[in-house]
């Protein structure tokens, strides 16, 4: 080869090698032109979408007010730690645990926990940690990786009243529910008893969300653009109850260690002043991080601390049914106020039925003053043998007992007002007689209600003959202030005359002054009518009753108290009551004895017969 | 014994140009207003390539000093000196993300693959131009020639290295076409990496690419066996890659091979990056974000910013004039140092500054097209710009030895 030969394909070589250069940064330029130039308005969003996560921001959750405007439930921020395995590193537990100021074992515990529930989905780790330790955290992400903090809030039930079955608690939703409302995602709380049931979609408001810079780790790093694209959650309506706080807290004072129902009520408009039932439970415990093993308790409880028995215990009402029957009876015309009837200490048909009250003669006013049976017994055996029971029960349902009053509340459930249907079903076609229906007449037997529907009932005595609609939320306040009312039914029982209802006030008033509820009812500056109850249970000890309103004149409340396997209502239920109007009218108890009394109240081991 | 005046002093102001853009690359990755979540060891990363900088300032000046016939007398022992601290390596080495490919020597960790670059090629260029009737036409010649290089690639491949390793594949034929083997067959050498390329893309795109290299043999050559032999193999390798595209890898390593040509297929594994490095560059635009205000490099969208993906700094940053400033010099250094080997007498000197010329090339294409998503993603650093002590000092040396043998170019040959 020669010299210029090879000089020759040096160049040839060369210019090959050049052109493989110059191809190669042609085809880069091209690229980064295309890539820069051409699809800059592809990648911009892109870029944009990257570096901004938007956030779900949970809205507050309505609070719920008394009448007077004291706040009963409101909300309080806890604060959790959480974790996302896939992005922790374990030579970080020795830290985590000093910050948390925790043994390490429990946090490598937890960590375990949570990785064995996912490796990539940030679950708690810690909830409800105290303020200094969630400081900590949040001063200490950075060398952190994979912890995170979030502030969420829980129940909180400030002052005495506790309210548990009027309130209720919540509960995460279940996934039917979060797919059944597009306004529920998973992990939300939902109110699952109570208000917080019925009035949910009320309370809790509308998610806002939030734009937050973070890098491809998900580490936050502020917001964008101070927020100008962020929607701020809507606040959840707040309720206004028609409940007194105070007296609540008496109420509930009064029914501890107690077991049955007590439902006061605003004769005139029907909301709910007071509803307790006992044994009541600690809402407190089920807020944020629930309290498993208090649930497990209230649950497995044969009191049934859950069950709501002010609105859906079904009990007979014994003598406190008497001034119902008694209206009844005039409507039927098989009585009138002046109508006599004489007891001889007994009531025959078939066989005797007892009598408690002093021999003598009875008009309509007196048998409901002194209880008396006969009365009737002979009242029912009237309306059983002119075939007008279901004439009778539907005057009697009337009143709001039996079918469900559709209170605001969850579970409510119905009485039982016998009607020939029921007999039918109960007994079979033809196989029952006026025998099976005369305890009907003083509350005994088939009959049953709920300390709800007596309330209901015994307003529409006090306010003169109208059926009022129970309910607690007296108006919805939205976030923009404005009230929403509800507009709850009054309305006059059309058969209802007056004359006739002043003479079983009067009955009533007499039981306090003179009948069985004169230890305990019986109130110096205020007028009170009333009618004891005590209703017979084959299962155990007699339930004790007691229904009021007060001041006859112009009633301002009307109470019914049932206290389960506690005895005469007299003595029993109808202090409880009393304690309760001397509360509300006079906006305090003086009669010490009388709540000593209650405080320490026993029930007496006896039986006791139909009377009271 | 060297004037100030033969150096080149354009190819040292691109150098200087390219690893200042560089450095501030680093410093807005590893030092921007969200690094605190970085790290400690990294955010010192852009004061580490500083202080290998000014180190490597000095070995290219010292390099100056060095008699231009060592390199060529040296070269075999340099070369097996390299190989034994290569297998050394292999077993005392540090382990770093996966690849034992470093080697501690005091507060340093030394990455040997890098050095060996230049030993393979001096002793390449050594054996190729020794004797004068050698030529890489001679089939034993090439052979030996592919051993030279395919000793270290092994030893690579054994170290989990397979970046680098595929870097010294791209440079063999090179070497050997400047040597003497025939355009038709240096064609054939790498017409299976470009008919596989073209298949991943689509398989009718592979076929046409056959069909032109076939043709292109054919009219450099005028060998009917060696074109038939071009067709056959490029029907293999067409055939064979879509077989194993469809048939042989799972769906996620297919993923992972097609996705720089379609990222959305996989756009939270192997696509990320891709995705990632796209937005990156395409989101710069023509002026950039602004320096230290790029987006998905301060948010960290990618990983290893200041190594591999360097180059997507720069785009998001300093947009397209930042970017095709970068090209641009990176051009001008290439045919600069080709018209240095062109220019100089003496073969060895010819074949060693030709084969650093196309080791850098091939870094800066695989890299780049990496990030811009015409090549699949191979992970190996940009020539000066990418954080890396070791394949900085190494590249400066290698720079270093070509302004050496440039500058030497007279008094070179006369010895020759």
């Amino acid at each position: 080869m020669t010299n210029h030969r090879q000089a020759d394909k040096i160049h040839a070589s060369a210019k090959v090698l050049q052109g493989i250069i110059v191809i190669g940064l042609i085809v880069l330029l091209v690229r980064i032109f295309q890539l820069q130039i051409i699809e800059y308005e592809t990648y911009t969003p892109l870029s944009m979408q990257n570096s901004l996560r938007m956030e779900v921001v949970n809205p507050a959750r309505g609070l719920i007010y008394d009448k007077n405007g004291s706040i009963l439930v409101e909300n309080q921020p806890i604060y959790s730690i959480t974790i996302t395995p896939a992005r922790f590193n374990a030579e970080k537990i020795p830290l985590l645990a000093d910050i948390l100021q925790i043994e390490e074992e429990e946090v490598q515990k937890k960590i375990t926990e949570a990785q064995q529930y996912s490796w990539h989905r940030t679950s708690r780790l810690f909830t409800e940690v105290s303020f200094e330790i969630f400081s900590g955290i949040q001063e200490n992400l950075w060398q952190l990786p994979g912890i995170g903090h979030q502030i969420e809030s829980k129940r909180q039930y400030p002052g005495d009243v506790r309210a548990a079955h009027i309130m209720g608690y919540l509960r995460e939703a279940t996934r039917e529910e979060y797919l059944a409302n597009e306004r529920i995602r998973l992990g939300d709380k939902i109110g699952k008893s109570g208000l917080e049931m019925v009035y949910d979609d009320y309370l809790r408001g509308e998610i806002g969300t939030e734009y937050i810079r973070v890098n491809a780790y998900g580490q936050e790093l502020g917001s964008y653009e101070e927020g100008i694209l962020d929607i701020s959650p809507t606040k959840g309506a707040d309720l206004v109850t028609t409940l007194d706080g105070n007296l609540q807290s008496l109420a509930e004072k009064l029914m501890e260690n107690k077991q049955g129902g007590l439902v006061a009520i605003d004769p005139q408009t029907g909301g709910i002043l007071s509803l307790v039932s006992a044994p009541q439970y600690d809402l407190s415990k089920l807020a944020g991080r629930m309290d498993f093993d208090y649930w497990q308790d209230i649950n497995s409880d044969p009191l049934t601390p859950l069950y709501n028995r002010a609105i859906s215990a079904r009990q007979p009402p014994g003598s406190t049914f008497k001034p119902f029957m008694g209206l009844v009876g005039m409507e039927l015309g098989l009585l009138s106020p002046q109508t006599e009837i004489y007891n001889p200490g007994y009531y025959s048909r078939g066989r005797r039925y007892g009598d408690l009250a002093d021999p003598g003669s009875y008009n309509l006013e007196k048998a409901l003053t002194f209880s008396s049976n006969t009365y009737f017994f002979w009242l029912m055996d009237r309306i059983a043998s002119r075939g007008m029971l279901n004439t009778w029960s539907d005057l009697i349902q009337d009143f709001g007992m039996g079918p469900v009053n559709n209170i605001d509340l969850p579970f409510e459930r119905t009485g039982i007002i016998p009607d020939s249907t029921y007999m039918n079903q109960r007994f079979g076609e033809r196989t029952w007689g006026v025998g099976d229906l005369m305890s009907l007449g003083v509350g005994q037997g088939m009959v049953s209600v709920s300390p709800l529907q007596m309330a209901v009932a015994v307003a529409s005595i006090a306010n003169g003959g109208y059926r009022v609609q129970p309910h607690i939320v007296s108006a919805i306040k939205d976030q923009k202030g404005e009230f929403q009312y509800t507009n709850a039914l009054f309305e006059k029982i059309e058969w209802i005359e007056s004359n006739q209802i002043e003479a079983v006030k009067k009955g009533m008033r007499g039981v306090v002054t003179t009948g069985s509820g004169r230890y305990y009812a019986d109130l110096p500056d205020i007028e009170v009518a009333g009618k004891t109850g005590t209703a017979q249970n084959p299962f155990g000890k007699d339930h004790g009753w007691f229904i009021a309103f007060a001041p006859v004149d112009n009633p301002q409340i009307a109470v019914a108290v049932l206290m389960e396997n506690s005895g005469y209502g007299s003595i029993s239920a109808a202090p409880i009551a009393s304690l309760i109007i001397e509360k509300y009218l006079t906006g305090e108890v003086n009669r010490q004895h009388v709540l000593d009394y209650v405080l320490s109240f026993k029930p007496r081991n006896e039986t006791t017969g139909v009377t009271d | 014994m060297i004037n100030a005046k033969d150096i080149s002093w354009s190819v040292i102001i691109i150098w200087a140009g390219l690893f200042t853009i560089g450095l501030a690359a680093i410093y807005s990755a590893t030092q921007g207003p969200v690094s605190q979540f970085l790290p400690d060891y990294i955010q010192n990363n852009f004061y580490k390539q500083a202080v290998w900088i000014v180190i490597s300032i000095l070995v290219l000046v010292a390099t100056q000093f060095v008699s231009p016939r060592t390199f060529q007398g040296g070269a075999y022992l340099f070369y097996v000196f390299c190989i034994f601290l290569m297998v050394i390596t292999l077993f005392l080495g540090v382990e770093i993300s996966g690849s034992r490919s470093w080697l501690r020597i005091g507060p340093m960790n030394l990455q040997v693959g890098e050095i060996t670059k230049i030993a393979t090629i001096f002793a390449a260029a050594n054996y190729l131009t020794s004797r004068r009737d050698i030529s890489a036409e001679n089939l034993k010649t090439a052979l030996t020639t592919v051993a030279i290089f395919l000793l270290p690639v092994i030893l690579l491949l054994l170290q989990n290295e397979a970046g680098i390793a595929i870097v010294y594949l791209a440079v063999l034929p090179v070497v050997l076409f400047w040597s003497g083997l025939p355009h038709g067959i240096s064609l054939l050498m790498i017409s299976p990496v470009l008919v596989g390329y073209f298949t991943i893309l689509n398989w009718m795109w592979g076929a046409i690419a056959v069909a032109v290299l076939t043709v292109a043999i054919f009219l450099l050559q005028r060998r009917a066996w060696l074109s038939l032999t071009s067709l056959i193999l490029g029907i293999i390798v067409v055939i064979g890659t879509e077989v194993a595209l469809q048939q042989v890898l799972l769906p996620h390593q297919r993923a992972r091979i097609e996705s720089f040509a379609n990222p959305t297929l996989e756009p939270l594994g192997a696509g990320w990056n891709v995705l990632q490095a796209k937005t990156a560059i395409g989101s710069g635009g023509l002026y950039g974000k602004g320096f230290m205000e790029g987006t998905q490099t301060q948010l960290r969208f990618l990983p290893e910013q200041w190594t591999d993906f360097i180059f997507c700094v720069v785009g998001e940053e300093f947009g397209f004039i930042g970017s095709s400033l970068v090209l641009v010099l990176f051009g001008l250094l290439f045919l600069r140092l080709l018209y240095m080997a062109v220019n100089h007498k003496h073969p060895f000197a010819q074949l060693v500054i030709i084969s650093i010329t196309f080791l850098f090339f091939m870094h800066f294409i695989i890299n780049i097209g990496s990030a811009t998503a015409i090549l699949p993603i191979i992970g190996i650093p940009l020539p000066f710009m990418s954080y890396g002590g070791s394949a900085f000092l190494t590249n400066t040396i290698m720079l270093a030895v070509c302004l050496n043998l440039d500058s030497n170019k007279r008094s070179f040959s006369i010895y020759s």
